[in-house]
């Protein structure tokens, strides 16, 4: 098992330029464990010893933020209502939609978290109540759409200062995002990692708080 | 030389994990109804801001997992394969959703922070001092 994690660790990390290796990675392993005939139920054991870093990799996050004081705190005004203008349109408008096509309540829940970093994402889908698979690949799928049209789509809307670029990105792509923002420029690379932590902490603060009023 | 490195390495993920023990321990003690990993990065945000700790003490272990942080995408993802009858009933409803969402979260954001962001420059015109 723990062979299997390795071979993809390195198949994961080299071929990176090319497409997300996330999603290459999760190719590979599932190929590997469908070829194989290995039922999901035995790579558990080692997605747990995976799953524990998520902890301390999410209090990394605090580097960056601190990094960043300085150009958050200038910008005080337009990043707080950006961000929270991104994290409410982005969840309402996902709800909505799935509401009126009928999708079930566990979706609708698990859809209210995707545009949060994985190892918060996974912790609030637990106090939520939402499916820890499903907000998984809603977010790894947000983050892939949101690297890929995120800078088309601030071009077309003229957004043209790194801040705000950076801060979209961010905000709905975290991760993912912030790796394609920082092929722009360092200051929306810097911005949108910012942004994420900001994002995560925002998100996980309210939500737990606001979800059961309207469930 | 390379001991030394791999040695700072795991002190400074084991000073993160004790961060994130006590964001957890902190939750489960006020039976708050926020995660104990975003308690920890606030807690280590404060710590850095107030210099009871320093930057160095966590910088390389920080950076490394932030770098790989999408690496953790990986055993969860991976569960997608037990999602297949899900992803073929309401496949395309989800992609819809997800495109439209991303777009409408990234419009309000960035059109929100841009619009606030020329009015603050607007202001400042002839105050160079903030130039980034």
């Amino acid at each position: 098992m723990l062979a299997y994690l390795f071979a993809r660790r390195a198949a994961g990390k080299y071929p990176s330029p090319l497409t997300s290796p996330v999603f290459l990675s999760t190719v590979i392993v599932i190929a590997v464990l469908l070829f194989l005939n290995i039922p999901y139920k035995k790579y558990e054991p080692a997605s747990e010893i995976m799953t524990y870093f998520l902890g301390p990799a999410t209090v990394a996050l605090a580097v960056p933020l601190y990094r960043q004081r300085k150009i958050i705190s200038a910008y005080a005004v337009p990043a707080l209502f950006g961000l929270i203008a991104g994290i409410v349109s982005t969840i309402i408008s996902a709800v909505f939609i799935a509401y009126l096509l009928n999708l079930s309540d566990l979706i609708l829940v698990s859809l209210t978290i995707k545009s949060i970093t994985i190892p918060v994402a996974s912790e609030v889908a637990r106090i939520i109540g939402a499916d820890s698979i499903l907000v998984a690949a809603f977010v790894m799928i947000t983050g892939m759409l949101g690297a890929m049209i995120g800078p088309f789509l601030m071009n077309t809307m003229k957004i043209d200062d790194p801040f705000s670029r950076g801060l979209a990105i961010g905000t709905i792509a975290h991760g993912i995002g912030t790796a394609e923002a920082a092929r722009e420029g360092e200051l929306q690379g810097a911005v949108s990692g910012a942004a994420m932590g900001m994002a995560a902490i925002i998100t996980s603060l309210f939500l737990p708080i606001i979800l059961p009023v309207f469930l | 030389m390379k001991a030394d490195k791999i040695i700072k390495y795991l002190l400074q993920i084991t000073g993160l994990i004790l961060i994130n023990k006590a964001g957890f321990y902190i939750v489960e003690l006020f039976e708050l109804r926020i995660p104990g990993n975003v308690l920890g990065m606030i807690l280590l945000f404060v710590l850095l801001w107030t210099r009871v700790v320093r930057l160095e003490w966590f910088e390389g272990a920080a950076d490394f997992l932030v770098r790989h942080l999408s690496f953790f995408f990986v055993p969860i993802s991976v569960g997608l394969m037990t999602l297949g009858g899900l992803i073929a009933e309401n496949g395309i409803q989800l992609a819809v959703i997800l495109v439209l969402s991303a777009i409408i979260g990234m419009v309000f954001a960035g059109g929100t922070s841009h619009m606030l962001v020329k009015r603050k420059e607007g202001k400042e015109t002839g105050n160079s001092a903030h130039d980034l």
